[in-house]
């Protein structure tokens, strides 16, 4: 049977980097990065993470391998409390957990052998013996992801765009990793190559039974890759569901107006006619947030109650979360004065 | 909606075998090779491509902006108002760039002036033609910036670049380009570096103050949605050349060349039920300065034949609406 328990639970997760003034680097408040995020990754699913920059999707993912600091939260990987982890723990967690950056070209050492970035992990974490069986493994690596064993003796400047993210994804499956995150992995390639890097992925999930964290901006790609998405915006989550959900039926009005402002490659008035431009403003600084929901500035729906108040996230249907008074049946009555 | 692009109409711009190249490592590099196409006036024409594809080089050479060395014109002919501007010199190109034809780059952080407040900046071109009176700079400045929809116009004069959003600096930069109400706007991926919510603002705008002026735009991006929804014609590049052309209704229903019908297969939609199989272009891109026999595409072509790796195809009109540089019936082989 399978593992019904999540991968990953992330619960109140914040990261505030703090701000210095000054030459005596005065206090000078923060940056809400993350700011009381909450989510879980089952077994072999691919969970999307979405939102414009500065929602804090990076700082989220960079969360989870530790490479962040942590502020308050807590989070559990395969029922463990990876939140304070001692040296062990933490080396033990890297090689679970693995990533691909979005860069393809500033995310290798230029000055290192493909072999050995590939194989960084395998040293790291003693998982060959001997030379023989190391090189054997990069190779094997290599072609897993598309390229050629010999490439093993290359340099990165060597290699396209493309390739190099394919570099990267065999360093982040050196070490049999279970879950691996996805920073952006495709948006620095041309849409010719981004389809070859979105059918690798597919394939080592199903082959491997990898577990994906997949952070991106762009909703098409997302919708093709993801089983499950969550929306951020100014640090925080506000919505949560199944692609099919969240794509044909999204509740949260920021969700909504990010759907409408996507372009889509079909010119037919009845496509366009979707298209629907209407959010005004841009995404306010997370230095000094806006009081209440953080996306009342900018939502057509805002009320007082949403000016003063932070929205709970409420499950609307079964695998279906939102952050919005909208949907609050306590607030309703609050609300229709207002509306 | 699309204005439907009518073929009646009268061209501003007719640009005719256009032939840059850059020095690389002693190498030539055909960044631009041969590229004939024009503008109608009142009309959005895309030029879509991938990185390295050449667009973005085009639009720089109409406006002579290809830093030499290591680039140089070689060849062809840009006729705006039948006047080469090739031909013109550069005291002349100068006059005319900003005036009849302008152009609003990539990267709103990078293309402002850093150390000037806005007011300064929006105002040179206005000074340069010399189209405003002195006194009413302010006044015209103001009013443009009311036309972006940039909010508290008075106070954003007086700011420096770094203290607006990216949002902000790219409507400054739209506001600037349609100062002198030029007749032909280039913009080349003016809304790349924006967040998707921001862009269709920007995009909107900018559709609706070019057709407000009655002026053209040349729209070069790489981004489809982005092209279907704006562009009434659109030129396929593909390794410095045009390897297919039409109005948006035929690129996107019945794209004839192989890189088109690859990009379209190649692309997530979210206008197609999710879960079916990326189809993506094999291999890379070509090395121009070491492009391939033949059609540049060939290497990666399904229908290859034989005279695609030895004789490279012109680009041919097929029907009224659409021309293709391809040897293949490709409808008949798909």
């Amino acid at each position: 049977m399978p593992n019904a328990e999540p991968l990953l639970q992330v619960s109140d997760l914040r990261v505030h980097f703090p701000l210095q003034a000054g030459l005596l680097g005065r206090n000078a408040g923060a940056v809400k990065a993350v700011d009381g995020v909450a989510f879980h990754i089952d077994r072999g699913e691919t969970l999307g993470l979405v939102g414009e920059s500065g929602c804090g999707k990076s700082t989220t993912g960079l969360a989870m391998l530790r490479m962040s600091p942590l502020t308050d939260g807590r989070i559990l990987f395969d029922g463990e409390d990876i939140t304070h982890p001692d040296k062990p723990a933490l080396k033990r967690l890297r090689r679970r957990m693995q990533m691909v950056y979005q860069d393809p070209f500033g995310a290798l050492n230029p000055r290192m052998k493909v072999l050995d970035i590939v194989g960084e992990p395998l040293r790291v974490h003693r998982l060959t013996q001997g030379r023989a069986a190391y090189r054997e493994k990069v190779m094997g690596l290599l072609e897993k992801v598309g390229l050629k064993a010999e490439m093993a003796d290359r340099y990165p400047h060597e290699f396209s765009g493309g390739q190099r993210q394919r570099i990267g994804i065999a360093r982040a499956l050196a070490a049999d990793p279970e879950l691996i995150i996805c920073d952006e992995p495709v948006s620095a390639l041309d849409v010719s190559i981004q389809a070859q890097v979105i059918n690798l992925l597919e394939d080592l999930q199903k082959e491997l039974g990898l577990t994906y964290l997949f952070i991106a901006h762009d909703l098409a790609v997302v919708r093709h890759l993801c089983h499950r998405i969550v929306v951020m915006y100014l640090g925080r989550v506000v919505e949560v569901a199944d692609r099919e959900t969240l794509y044909d039926n999204p509740q949260h009005p920021y969700t909504q107006a990010l759907l409408g402002a996507i372009p889509i490659a079909n010119p037919d008035p009845e496509v366009q006619q979707h298209f629907n431009p209407s959010l005004s403003g841009e995404v306010p600084s997370p230095i000094d947030p806006p009081p209440g929901c953080p996306f009342h500035p900018r939502c057509p729906h805002a009320t007082e109650l949403c000016r003063r108040e932070a929205p709970r996230v409420l499950e609307i249907e079964d695998r279906h979360t939102v952050a919005c008074h909208l949907h609050d049946p306590d607030r309703a009555q609050a609300m229709a004065g207002n509306l | 909606m699309n204005m439907k692009a009518d073929v009646t109409r009268r061209t501003l711009l007719d640009v005719q075998d256009l032939h840059t190249v850059f020095e690389k490592d002693g190498n030539e590099v055909h960044a631009v090779n041969q590229v004939s196409f024009d503008v109608k006036e009142g009309e959005i024409l895309a030029i879509v491509g991938e990185s390295g594809s050449g667009k973005s080089i085009t639009a720089m050479s109409l406006l002579r902006l290809i830093p030499s060395p290591p680039g140089r014109i070689v060849g062809g002919r840009v006729l705006f108002n039948d006047q080469d501007l090739l031909d013109l010199g550069d005291e002349q190109i100068r006059r005319l760039r900003g005036r009849d034809i302008a152009m609003i780059f990539q990267e709103p952080m990078t293309s402002l002036n850093p150390s000037l407040r806005i007011g300064r900046q929006l105002a040179e071109p206005l000074r340069v033609h010399g189209s405003v009176p002195k006194e009413k700079v302010r006044e015209r400045c103001l009013e443009l910036l009311r036309q972006v929809r940039l909010g508290d116009p008075e106070k954003r004069l007086d700011a420096y670049p770094h203290e607006l959003s990216g949002g902000m600096r790219q409507r400054v930069m739209i506001a600037m380009g349609l100062a002198c109400l030029p007749k032909l706007l280039i913009a080349d991926e003016p809304t790349t570096a924006l967040d998707v919510t921001v862009q269709a603002q920007i995009l909107e705008l900018l559709r609706d103050l070019v057709r407000q002026n009655n002026s053209s735009m040349m729209l070069i991006t790489h981004d489809l949605g982005v092209v279907a929804r704006y562009a009434d014609r659109i030129n396929v590049m593909y390794a410095g050349r045009i390897v297919e052309r039409g109005t948006a209704e035929e690129i996107f229903h019945r794209p004839k060349h192989p890189y088109t019908l690859g990009l379209m297969e190649s692309m997530p939609r979210l206008d197609q039920a999710p879960g079916s199989r990326l189809t993506p272009v094999p291999g890379q891109p070509p090395d121009l300065s070491d492009p391939p026999p033949g059609c540049p595409f060939h290497p990666r072509c399904r229908f290859a034949e034989a005279r695609c790796r030895s004789e490279r195809p012109p680009l041919e009109q097929i029907t009224e609406n659409h021309w293709k540089a391809c040897w293949v019936d490709t409808d008949a082989k798909r």
